[in-house]
């Protein structure tokens, strides 16, 4: 197992990072966030033709059946630009739930629409109070024979308001289960969230009676549901790592520039460990993201191990870091302008959506006392 | 390196070793066979104890002595005696001092800091006059490990104190062994005495020892300290890889529940955050090897050393919550608690020993991140013209 980047890596990474610099600059970011749905269909298109899109989808379902190693690539470059896309709910999440759930008519049926950049999708899991699925959703879906319907509301759901489908996870009588949605269903109620990151959309979901799709079959959805988090969280914490790196950047570009006192303030210790101490979060979140990608397409037994560690470092890493970054810029950094508080508001919301970082340390130990 | 060439040196070296290898042989006889072999210093010429390898056979070489328990290769990197000279040393130095201390015919010590001169080493104050063939040295040096068993110290002195600091310094391969020097052990504030301070009066050394120029020994020392921190990090890795092969009682999980408190919602959040911290510098270290840049490489390995005390810090902080009052209790009849005492108060080797973390910031920060330095108003003053504070 090797985290060394192959030449093809370093070529899919510069790929990205041209298409970000030329379709996804700040003022792009800015532009989108202040939307209501928050992306942009002409990168969505170019992302699709890019092979992005279908990065973790087996070949057999129109994509391209990328390994862990090259999601951690692109989506450390997505982290650091910031990108407004509903890349982790319809390219990482959705596929990965379906896969999981081994349900081969739906992932013939909504797979290769979303290689092709044709279907916005997202799976709505967690319910009021908690960014975790619930161990008993108080979403129900009853069988009333004539198909099934559910009832309740969910929230946090990444990219809810360009969702054209939602993979909703729901109790039914003898087990949970993941239900297909359309945006247009009766009874469907779809609402966005107010979020401090703007860059990330987030909604809420309330259903009456409304049909869904049995998705894999009842009692399959919750370990289903963590499979899929788990593949997912290796692109996020690539994420966090490619904004933690970007912000650190920042700092340091900046420490280099700014005269006070006749100096550049990068030359006063007290700014000068700042920026190490942000070098050492940020390059060791990447280290951490690229480990674990090659864990999970390795098969390591400890991956999982790794990954409760890995995902509670780099959350608080990116946290750090983005607000070490605030700190150094002084007070340009404190105005809405500079780009330096967009970082801290999609790191605090990073370390949340997939479990907080207290939630993953927990995990951590839970699972080494089920080894010794 | 091509894996067949390596492949080529590590049947080599095995195949002598399984010829020649015998624990029961003197120790110097087996030094000398060694060197003769050429296995001593691998990645140096013939008449150094090498065979003119690449610095990663010479690793193999060194990794298949390990493997059999032999001693005696890897000088190339560890004898920082040898080394210094053979990059710096004049021919007579080095044919008069490399091969004994290649074969452990001779031991070295470091004379480098000072009461006055830690993190700023260049603002030594141990002076060396010119009297005839030789020079006078008096001086106290702090921080010598293995003094008392050293035939020679690699000085650091001041020989000239009319021009700025880092211009003023020589470098000596000076005799330990005569009148004027005095060692003395440095208690720890862990209890050990690992270190020694070296009190030197009136003591002499040969002008034939004077490594490079007089005044020149700045970029000599720089030389040298670039060979030992090779070396702790080479130290610092293969002791992290006998860490991780730790049983479970010695985990801090194994720790917490001997403790009974691993139900304890908050030491298991400590567990796990400093586990983090062990982890990624693991993931680090591993980067670090695997990547074909070297930029990147250098600049993780850069990061190492206050990721470690991070580490040890936090660690023993987290001991000390598992053990609770346990920590306040020391000595052989209270193995849990001395054991905590013990680590906390040693994690300060890591943090100050080699440069406190605050100077390897400063370092990380000038070489790695480009940040300008502290401007220096004293750069052009000479030595004896400086503020001292006292």
């Amino acid at each position: 197992m090797s985290t060394a980047l192959t030449p093809e890596h370093l070529a899919l990474r510069d790929a990205v990072a041209d298409l970000l610099a030329k379709r996804s600059p700040e003022t792009e970011v800015r532009r989108l966030m202040a939307g209501e749905i928050g992306y942009d269909a002409g990168v969505w298109a170019e992302m699709a033709t890019m092979g992005l899109l279908g990065l973790t989808i087996p070949e057999e379902f129109g994509g391209t059946g990328a390994g862990s190693a090259e999601l951690a690539v692109v989506s450390e470059r997505m982290g650091a630009a910031l990108l407004c896309a509903p890349y982790l709910s319809t390219a990482v999440l959705t596929p990965y739930l379906l896969l999981a759930l081994a349900d081969s008519a739906e992932c013939a049926e909504a797979l290769p629409r979303i290689a092709a950049g044709d279907l916005i999708a997202t799976v709505a899991f967690a319910e009021p109070g908690d960014a975790r699925p619930p161990q008993h959703p108080a979403t129900v879906a009853i069988d009333a024979g004539a198909g099934w319907s559910l009832t309740g509301e969910k929230t946090f759901v990444l990219d809810a308001t360009a969702a054209q489908r939602f993979y909703v996870l729901a109790q039914c009588s003898s087990g949970a289960a993941v239900f297909a949605v359309e945006r247009g269903a009766p009874g469907i109620s779809v609402s966005a969230l107010s979020t401090v990151d703007q860059t990330r959309k987030q909604g809420r979901l309330t259903l009456a009676d409304t049909p869904g799709r049995l998705v894999g079959v009842v009692g399959a959805g919750p370990a289903a549901l963590d499979a899929a988090l788990d593949r997912s969280a290796v692109a996020l914490i690539a994420e966090q790592a490619g904004g933690a790196m970007h912000a650190m950047g920042m700092a340091v570009d900046y420490a280099r520039s700014r005269f006070q006192f006749a100096r550049a303030i990068g030359s006063f210790q007290a700014v000068k460990h700042l920026c190490v101490d942000m070098l050492l979060e940020s390059q060791s979140a990447v280290s951490a993201a690229r480990h674990v990608a090659a864990a999970f397409d390795a098969g390591e037994p400890d991956r999982l191990t790794d990954l409760a560690l890995a995902q509670a470092y780099c959350s608080e890493a990116y946290v750090t870091t983005a607000a070490t970054t605030i700190q150094v810029h002084g007070g340009i950094g404190f105005t809405w302008e500079h780009p330096a508080h967009l970082y801290l508001r999609r790191a605090r919301t990073d370390a949340q959506i997939f479990g907080d970082p207290a939630w993953h340390r927990e995990r951590y130990v839970r699972l080494r006392e089920e080894i010794s | 390196m091509t894996d067949q060439a390596a492949d080529q040196v590590r049947a080599e070296v095995r195949g002598w070793l399984a010829e020649n290898w015998d624990p029961a042989l003197d120790r110097g006889e087996w030094a000398r066979r060694v060197f003769d072999a050429g296995w001593s210093a691998p990645s140096w010429e013939p008449q150094w104890g090498g065979r003119g390898l690449s610095d990663g056979q010479s690793r193999i070489v060194a990794e298949e002595f390990v493997a059999v328990g032999a001693r005696g290769s890897g000088m190339d990197r560890s004898d920082l005696l040898a080394c210094t000279l053979h990059d710096l040393g004049a021919e007579e130095q080095k044919q008069r001092l490399i091969p004994p201390s290649v074969r452990g015919e001779t031991r070295w010590c470091l004379l480098y800091s000072e009461p006055g001169a830690g993190s700023d080493l260049a603002g030594l104050r141990t002076r060396a006059d010119r009297d005839g063939d030789d020079w006078v040295v008096n001086g106290q040096k702090v921080w010598t490990s293995f003094a008392k068993t050293a035939d020679y110290g690699l000085l650091v002195a001041r020989t000239d104190w009319d021009v700025p600091k880092h211009k003023g310094i020589s470098f000596f391969i000076f005799p330990m062994r005569q009148p004027g020097v005095e060692v003395r052990p440095i208690h720890q504030i862990t209890g050990e005495s690992e270190f020694n301070e070296v009190f030197i009066t009136d003591a002499r050394v040969p002008h034939a020892n004077l490594v490079g120029e007089p005044g020149g020994g700045w970029p000599v020392l720089q030389s040298a300290l670039a060979y030992e921190r090779g070396l702790m990090g080479d130290l610092a890795r293969t002791a992290r890889s006998s860490r991780d092969l730790k049983p479970d009682a010695d985990s801090l999980i194994g720790m917490a529940r001997s403790a009974g408190r691993l139900t304890d919602a908050h030491i298991r959040q400590e567990i796990a955050r400093v586990e983090g911290y062990a982890a990624v510098n693991r993931w680090n270290t591993g980067r670090a090897k695997a990547t074909r840049d070297r930029a990147e490489a250098a600049t993780l390995m850069a990061l190492g050393k206050i990721a470690m005390s991070r580490i040890l810090h936090e660690t023993a902080a987290v001991q000390t919550e598992i053990v609770g009052p346990e920590s306040m209790l020391v000595g052989p009849e209270n193995p849990v608690g001395d054991a905590v005492a013990f680590r906390t108060l040693n994690a300060y080797f890591t943090s100050i020993g080699g440069g406190t973390d605050q100077i390897q910031r400063n370092i990380v920060g000038e070489r790695v991140l480009g940040l300008p330095k502290e401007p220096e108003p004293f750069r052009d003053t000479p030595f004896r013209d400086l503020p001292t504070g006292s």
